[in-house]
């Protein structure tokens, strides 16, 4: 009986060993299988931003194989750059602020515009950003804002952050959760700058939103647009694309420009320093900035395309739209301020 | 101690009778991955969070490597204390409806036969099978405005306008009692299974009604496993952000969503760390609550 279980427990023993070697020699083997740097590229970019479509495209007409991640964050994607290892990322859509801030840890290629065939689609007007002001390391991709969506039926006009405090919309509003938009468009309806820092102007920020705050329903930034198509609010302060999406779903929807300011969000085309495929980059800026396939873009999500052959508003409201709304600002520490608030907004 | 107990004395002498201290392949082969598993997932990064709660922000989702205790001041400002206070006020209640639905529910479960039993509480693993972020979302099409109750009570004609559900903090509730219900149930109903039915039967020889049935025999003799039960409702419920997140319509902050903030939206990762000790710190303490009262930690783990 003994013998014949000290028999068992080496072939268990003997068993389990090469279980353990299999384990190790399959992860060991597995790391070799990364893709091979010819011939393919790794993009990293927003969630729901380029159609898969777009992407199969590039990869039947170039033969280059697209890896394409995505993060929903601007800091998601800082941390997936910095905790990878040089080389990982050759494409990344970073937003303005994130844009200098990367510059400013040098985690960004210079660009070298000449390899763009079709740079001279870009729209001038936005070019020369503040956050990259000759363009040196990123060229706009699309530009996001935040817009009032409102059902007309329920309410006349919603064009201030005052009408959202109309008692009419008692639990009726939603409204992005992102701690910068919010407090920014609360300092905006103060008139002060949404990225002003300064203690008594952010107090008064409070006051104001504490006068909204019995209206709001909601705050989402995953998909506001859920909200309006199945009739659970009538007013909210969301990104454009959304509100032109919930608005095809529902016609009684008006969308508006906030009158004292709201918030611009420019993603930017950047490689990533150390980048193993430029060429293959290079080609797929070059390829997104065909005017067909920008096109398709915003078919999808319908964002403001940055390409001067796609169609858009005037050229007026264009600039128009630049000049009445603003970037996020990196804050550097006063961040800490923003987000104490925060905890006191909800 | 052991040399009175003449089983615990046998087992010495059983150990006594092995060879020695030798190093045992069959053992160490099958204990090797569970303790890798726990040295890299789960020892090595709770030191890191240690040691990273005491490092200072750079404002940019990294640390300098400033030795300060500031995060831990910073733990105390009133509007994060305003939160925790927030979080344990939905824990305490979630607690407590789990509660309240456990125990007529195991009351009843124990007077029927065990084969039905089994299938009932099958039944109240079955929703394990999913998700529970999918089952959250599920839960969106039901309690919303024109969700599945409304619509019933409004076309029915018992209400005129829909009842506020959900973004609010009732939603976040009902979402924390259906997600974390069945940690309750279980300690629950072994615990009351297990109760001796010839003290129910003297209770009842003497004249005790249901009531003092539950207080005076049932509560007392499943205190321990209620404790249990709380335990592993209460700790979840001031973390779950996404139910937070998702019925709560992202109005209200508990504990969860700070931590999750510091680390995603406020690039401030070592008061994000410490946030996380203070939590680590709080649930040791209810264990060792549990512990005094005479709870076994293997129960915590086998649900």
């Amino acid at each position: 009986m003994h013998r014949r279980f000290a028999l068992e427990k080496i072939f268990f023993s003997i068993a389990s060993v090469i279980i353990i070697i299999l384990i190790v020699s399959i992860a060991f083997y597995s790391r070799k299988d990364e893709p091979s740097s010819q011939n393919s590229l790794n993009v990293l970019n927003w969630t729901s931003y380029i159609p898969n479509e777009v992407i199969n495209n590039f990869e039947k007409e170039y033969g280059i194989k697209v890896n394409y991640g995505t993060y929903s964050s601007n800091e998601e994607l800082l941390a997936k750059l910095t905790s990878s290892r040089e080389g990982t990322y050759d494409l990344v859509f970073p937003s303005d602020y994130m844009v200098d801030l990367m510059i400013s840890r040098n985690l960004l290629e210079p660009l070298d515009l000449k390899k763009l065939q079709n740079v001279n689609n870009l729209n001038t007007l936005f070019l020369g950003q503040s956050y990259d002001s000759d363009n040196s390391y990123s060229l706009p991709f699309l530009l996001a804002t935040t817009v009032f969506i409102y059902d007309s039926t329920k309410i006349d006009r919603l064009t201030s952050y005052k009408d959202l405090q109309n008692p009419e919309l008692e639990n009726d509003i939603v409204m992005l959760d992102d701690q910068r938009i919010v407090i920014g468009a609360m300092l905006n309806a103060c008139g002060y700058n949404m990225n002003d820092v300064h203690e008594d102007h952010l107090e008064s920020s409070l006051e104001f939103f504490n006068k909204i705050k019995p209206n709001i329903k909601a705050f989402d930034s995953d998909s506001p647009k859920t909200f309006f198509i199945t009739k659970e609010v009538d007013a909210g302060l969301v990104w454009n694309a959304e509100a032109i999406l919930a608005r095809e779903e529902n016609p009684e929807l008006k969308i508006s420009y906030p009158a004292e300011g709201f918030t611009l969000s420019m993603d930017n085309y950047t490689i990533v320093k150390g980048a193993k495929n430029i060429e293959s980059a290079y080609l797929f800026i070059d390829y997104l900035l065909r005017p067909e396939v920008a096109q398709m873009i915003v078919d999808e999500y319908p964002y403001i395309s940055t390409n001067k052959y796609v169609e858009s508003l005037p050229e007026i409201e264009l600039k128009q739209i630049l000049a009445n709304g603003s970037y996020v600002e990196n804050v550097g520490s006063d961040i800490k301020k923003f987000d104490k608030l925060w905890a006191k907004y909800k | 101690m052991s040399q009175h107990n003449p089983e615990l004395a046998g087992i010495s002498a059983y150990n006594q009778s092995k060879p020695g201290k030798r190093f045992d392949l069959f053992k160490a082969t099958f204990t090797l991955p569970v303790i890798l598993y726990s040295i890299f997932l789960i020892l090595i990064p709770l030191i890191y969070i240690l040691f990273l709660s005491f490092l200072k922000s750079d404002n940019y989702g990294g640390y300098l490597f400033e030795f300060n205790l500031e995060n831990y001041g910073e733990v105390l400002n009133s509007t994060y204390i305003t939160i925790f206070l927030k979080s344990a006020g939905i824990g305490l209640i979630t607690t407590f409806i789990c509660l309240l639905i456990s125990y007529p529910f195991a009351i009843f479960l124990r007077d029927i036969p065990e084969k039905r039993r089994n299938f009932i509480m099958k039944l109240v693993m079955v929703p394990f099978l999913t998700n529970s972020l999918i089952r959250t979302y599920g839960l969106i099409t039901i309690l919303r405005k024109n969700g599945v109750i409304n619509s019933a009570l409004t076309g029915a004609g018992i209400i005129s306008s829909p009842l506020p559900l959900m973004y609010n903090n009732l939603g976040i509730i009902i979402g924390m009692v259906y997600t974390l219900l069945p940690f309750m149930l279980l300690p629950v109903c072994s615990a009351v299974a297990k109760v001796d039915q010839n003290l129910l039967d003297a209770a009842e020889d003497l004249g005790a009604g249901r009531f003092a049935k539950f207080f005076k025999i049932y509560l007392p003799l499943t205190l321990q496993g209620a404790f249990n039960g709380s335990l592993m409702v209460f700790i979840p419920a001031i973390g779950y952000f996404f139910i937070a997140d998702i019925l709560g319509g992202g109005k209200a902050m508990i504990i969860g969503n700070l931590i999750k903030n510091q680390f995603l939206t406020a690039r401030n990762w070592p008061l994000g760390a410490a946030l996380s000790i203070i939590l680590l710190l709080f649930t040791f303490v209810l264990v060792r609550i549990y512990r005094r009262i005479g709870g076994k930690l293997d129960d915590l783990g086998g649900g």
